[in-house]
């Protein structure tokens, strides 16, 4: 009843928005009102036995059943001496097996139902998703908690993964995007658990026992919270998850303190050797965290700096003006718990890397100079509240959503004042955190390029790069070995 | 009963989804407006979003040689406003637009009509010339109108793209402003003017670079080339870098008459919104534009090989196998089994071909990396065959995969394979395997758990790709320019009914040398 009343409506809207004649030009377009209200994380949020947590919503559109599980464990935790430890676990919590089942059985039955369930360690959490038809449901749930409680590690598929990984170390210095964001974080963060890098004799150094171990630590109802969403009746998939963990004990766990130290590396030139046709470059230093009461003026701020895209100063000069390069801009990336980084980006031919590095430079300093017009604060706070409603397209989306921000201690309401908190940037902020949050005086210029050709320039910024600060060479190490290549 | 009721309110509601007992289908409803463009519709419910793509039949094999690059160059080019966005003063800017056009057209024929470069002092004259009109013509231009008008409406997934076949441009915009579209859409299909036409082509060029520098390019970009000899699918959608330089105005306005007109051209919507008033809509901005003579589809198709093709390459990117056979397009009987099979060697990379066309080239994000080519049916390993032998059991391989290509106008299976270096396996020796392979296919065929589990997942795929409305937009969108929308049903309906004797039957038909080029690469460092 309720969708006939709002068909009507909306077949209401419609004849007042077409009904009248042709439009010129877009300012003379009329726009029916909307509202749209988010999703409350409390509506979906279900805690099952021994304080395992939930968001789970219902979604009878499509006969699938979506969950993953958001673990509380990440390469960041790693043992020391143990690097690389979430690679492998990443690729092999499932392919090794259970302890009542081989790896290759798991995944043959999970393609043969058409489904997917995959595993997948990163910075500080990890996730263990399964995506089946809905008549599949108990079949996949049962697979989806055995892979979760039981792994096995088994010795076959455990090589067979380190030779795999191997191998990718072994192309690990092929591609230049590869090499400039690997080392640029190296030298933004210092020697830290964040930029270690495995080996080939870390890798070697992994054993099952180490895999069990890490299970045994961190896999626990309490650090763990799921997300679910498809075809199914909610209280009856409550009472189906609640059998499985019914007996899965909790733990104490104190998670390793990690340093909040870095290093603040000497501003200048750090140049990366590699024989290709263009200049790959970062030039930016540590950012913030996204819980600083300051990240809704700096996500306006780098809109119209350099993050939104065309409608950014950063895109307009360097490629739209002058036609330098097809991908660039700027961004200030995020981390939990500890600071992002900020960077410009742009690749360009040798002979204008210095030219679109100095172009990048301007606007650093142009919007620390200068108040950001009224167009631009217009079109950057209207992308923000016009956009808002595609962060919650998709169900299961917004179950992992509301997960990481619990997970991660962010306010629940987050999502609920987002606009608000949006609409009070002013102009006056965005400039003052252009100041606070870009440091000219501690700018690092990471190039992975050409020396000869990017140090010579051409007819608009000749060279040579020391003109941009005290150049650095940096000798890549061998990824197998970790030993610098000379 | 829960079903049955959902099921009568979202047809009370016009809806796209209509849930029966099992199969679930398309509801895509079609509008014809006078001009010949079509209009599809797929309601979604969700968010009050509407995605809205257009895409136009013309794609890189509409070009020839000379001109290679152009329908991507065109794509950027249609961001670079018309006499209502992007520009101040139409009347002043386009004098001096006129004028840029007439010089560099001079710089051209001197520069690349004279096999030595041209006379470098009339050049530089000429250059100072063109240097100074374009500085005149800055003031009249407002950058990136049309991109920061979609942003600041809440346009997201803002982007186009040029593939083999097609192009188009995407917007999902509030269910409130598909108006905003409708207008600026079709205002540029009648009024482009291509303003800045010659920095953008270094804007393209750097594109271009961008892909160079990715290991393995080059030797993809050959092997593609040698695979198809005379078929226009022979270069990348980003073309070679000569076309790039020399590439004029006059071929880009020739090339957007001839392609852009509503008859060769669907629009599509998928989202929360009401059928009806997309309809006026669309009356009211897309039937204003002309009608455009038919477009001739293209020509050349891949002729037979009739001797085996090898292309050996070394350089500083990872030791790997490519084996290429050709096969038959879209549609053809054949394309179905292929795909089966491509599932069961290759397995563990989706069956259905996925949505975004595979070497497509786009005016923003990452740029088109050839050596990643691939895609289609089949992928990346996991339960397949080949994987199992060569990866698990064998421990010949990194990875081995299958996927079979139907393209518009030919198609191509495929095979990769990356040794296992550290035990020092060679390239050439999974080629043996994986022949081994292909003759026991012949012979026996797979096993019916095998096929079963192809078209499981194919089935499955379907319903699952169901949940993205971007997704759904592209794939229908598209698959409407070529064999009609409703070929999305039919295609999985025919991978339903192969069997095992067709399987045989298409591995002795095309697993043949002569069908075939083999490539080998071998990592050489120190480049």
């Amino acid at each position: 009843m309720k969708k006939t009343i709002t068909l009507i409506l909306a077949i209401g809207i419609v004849f007042m928005a077409t009904g009248l004649g042709q439009v010129q030009k877009p300012s003379d377009l009329k726009y029916p009102p909307m509202t749209y209200n988010p999703p409350d994380p409390a509506a979906f949020r279900t805690t099952f036995a021994n304080g395992l947590r939930g968001y789970i919503q219902e979604d009878k559109n499509l006969p699938l059943f979506n969950i993953s599980a958001l673990i509380n464990f990440g390469g960041l935790y790693v043992p020391t001496g143990k690097t690389g430890l979430d690679s492998v676990m990443s690729g092999t919590l499932i392919r090794g097996g259970t302890k009542t089942k081989e790896g290759t059985a798991i995944e043959e039955r999970i393609d043969f139902l058409g489904g997917s369930l995959n595993f997948n360690v990163g910075e500080r959490t990890s996730t263990l998703s399964l995506s089946v038809l809905s008549k599949d449901l108990d079949e996949g749930l049962g697979i989806f908690f055995d892979v979760l409680l039981n792994p096995e590690f088994r010795e076959a598929p455990l090589n067979l993964a380190k030779a795999r990984l191997v191998e990718q170390l072994r192309q690990a210095n092929d591609s230049p995007s590869g090499v400039l964001s690997r080392e640029y974080e190296r030298l933004l963060y210092g020697n830290h658990p964040l930029t270690w890098q495995p080996t080939k004799k870390t890798y070697d150094g992994i054993a099952a026992a180490d895999l069990k171990a890490v299970h045994a630590r961190y896999f626990f109802p309490k650090n763990i919270i799921l997300a679910a969403s498809g075809d199914f009746n909610k209280a009856e998939l409550k009472a189906k998850i609640d059998k499985y963990v019914a007996n899965w004990k909790n733990k104490d766990l104190k998670f390793p303190s990690i340093s909040r130290q870095f290093p603040q590396p000497d501003p200048g030139v750090y140049f990366i050797q590699k024989a290709i046709n263009q200049g790959y470059i970062n030039i930016g230093h540590l950012g913030l965290e996204d819980t600083n009461p300051d990240y809704f003026a700096v996500q306006v701020m780098n809109f119209i700096l350099g993050g939104g895209s065309f409608s950014s100063r950063i895109t307009m000069k360097v490629r739209s003006n002058e036609g330098l390069s097809y991908n660039q801009g700027s961004r200030f990336g995020y981390r939990w718990g500890f600071p992002g980084q900020f960077s410009g980006y742009v690749q360009t031919k040798s002979s204008t890397v210095g030219y679109a590095i100095s172009l990048i430079e301007n606007e650093f300093n142009r919007i620390r100079k200068e108040p950001v017009t009224d167009p631009e604060m217009e079109t950057a706070i209207n992308y923000y509240l016009e956009s808002f409603s595609s962060s919650f397209e998709s169900a299961q989306g917004t179950m992992s959503t509301f997960a990481n921000l619990e997970m991660t201690g962010k306010p629940m309401d987050y999502y609920k004042t987002y606009r608000d908190k949006i609409k009070t940037v002013t102009k006056a902020k965005v400039q003052e955190v252009a100041n606070k949050y870009i440091q000219p005086d501690k700018l690092v210029i990471m190039i992975v390029g050409d020396w000869d050709p990017c140090n010579k320039g051409g007819d608009q910024w000749p060279g040579p790069l020391d003109k941009l600060g005290k150049v650095h060479r940096i000798n890549l190490k061998d990824p197998l070995t970790g030993e610098e290549i000379r | 009963m829960k079903r049955i009721l959902i099921l009568f309110f979202t047809l009370l509601a016009f809806a796209s989804l209509a849930i029966a007992a099992s199969e679930i289908k398309l509801d895509v409803k079609e509008h014809v407006l006078s001009n010949g463009m079509k209009i599809l519709m797929l309601q979604k419910p969700g968010v009050p979003r509407v995605v809205c793509h257009i895409y136009f039949k013309v794609g890189s094999i509409n070009e020839k040689p000379g001109i290679t690059g152009l329908a991507h160059i065109h794509e950027h080019m249609m961001f670079k406003g018309t006499e209502m966005m992007g520009v101040t003063d139409p009347a002043k800017d386009q004098a001096i637009d006129k004028q840029i056009d007439e010089v560099m057209d001079k710089i051209y024929r001197e520069k690349y009509w004279n096999a030595d470069g041209g006379d470098k002092a009339k050049l530089a004259e000429l250059q100072k010339q063109a240097d100074a009109l374009i500085a005149s013509e800055k003031p009249y231009i407002i950058k990136d109108d049309l991109w920061s008008l979609y942003m600041k409406n809440g346009g997201t997934g803002l982007n186009a793209s040029t593939g083999n076949e097609n192009t188009g441009y995407y917007v999902t915009l509030p269910s409130n402003k598909v108006e905003l579209q409708m207008l600026l859409e079709s205002d540029r299909m009648l009024h482009a003017y291509f303003r800045e036409f010659y920095s953008e082509k270094d804007v393209i060029m750097e594109e271009r670079r961008l892909s160079e520098n990715q290991p393995n390019y080059f030797f993809s970009e050959q092997v593609n080339a040698a695979f198809y000899a005379a078929s226009p699918y022979h270069w990348d959608v980003i073309g070679w870098m000569d076309d790039l330089r020399k590439v004029t105005k006059a071929d880009l306005i020739e090339f957007h008459t001839k392609y852009y007109v509503p008859n060769n051209c669907v629009a599509i919507y998928v989202g929360d919104f009401n059928p009806q008033n997309i309809i006026q809509m669309a009356e009211k901005y897309f039937g204003r534009v002309p009608k455009g003579p038919d477009v001739e589809p293209v020509r050349t198709y891949e002729p037979p090989q009739y001797s085996e093709k090898r292309i050996y390459g070394e350089g500083p990117a990872a030791t790997s196998l490519q084996m290429m056979f050709h096969a038959p397009q879209t549609g053809h009987p054949d394309a179905a089994p292929l795909s089966v099979l491509a599932s069961i060697l290759g397995g563990g990379g989706g069956g259905m071909r996925g949505f975004g066309p595979d070497g497509e080239a786009s005016i923003a994000g990452s740029p088109v990396i050839v050596g990643q080519r691939g895609g289609g049916f089949g992928g990346g390993g996991g339960t397949g065959r080949l994987n199992k032998i060569l990866v698990q059991e064998k421990q010949l391989a990194v990875s081995a995969s299958a996927s079979s290509r139907a393209q518009w106008y030919v198609g191509s299976f495929d095979f990769r394979a990356t040794p296992r270096v550290d035990k020092n396996v060679q390239p050439e020796d999974l080629e043996k395997e994986i022949w081994a392979e292909m003759e026991k296919i012949k012979k026996e065929g797979a096993t019916a758990d095998e096929i079963q589990k192809a078209k499981n997942r194919s089935e499955a795929q379907f319903i699952r790709s169901l949940a993205s409305a971007s997704g759904l937009a592209g794939s229908i969108g598209r698959a409407e320019l070529n064999r009609g929308w409703r070929s999305i049903s039919a295609d999985l309906d025919s991978l339903k009914k192969v069997t095992n004797d067709d399987i045989k039957r298409v591995a002795a038909k095309y697993f043949v040398k002569d069908n075939s080029l083999t490539a080998i690469y071998k990592r050489k460092m120190g480049r």
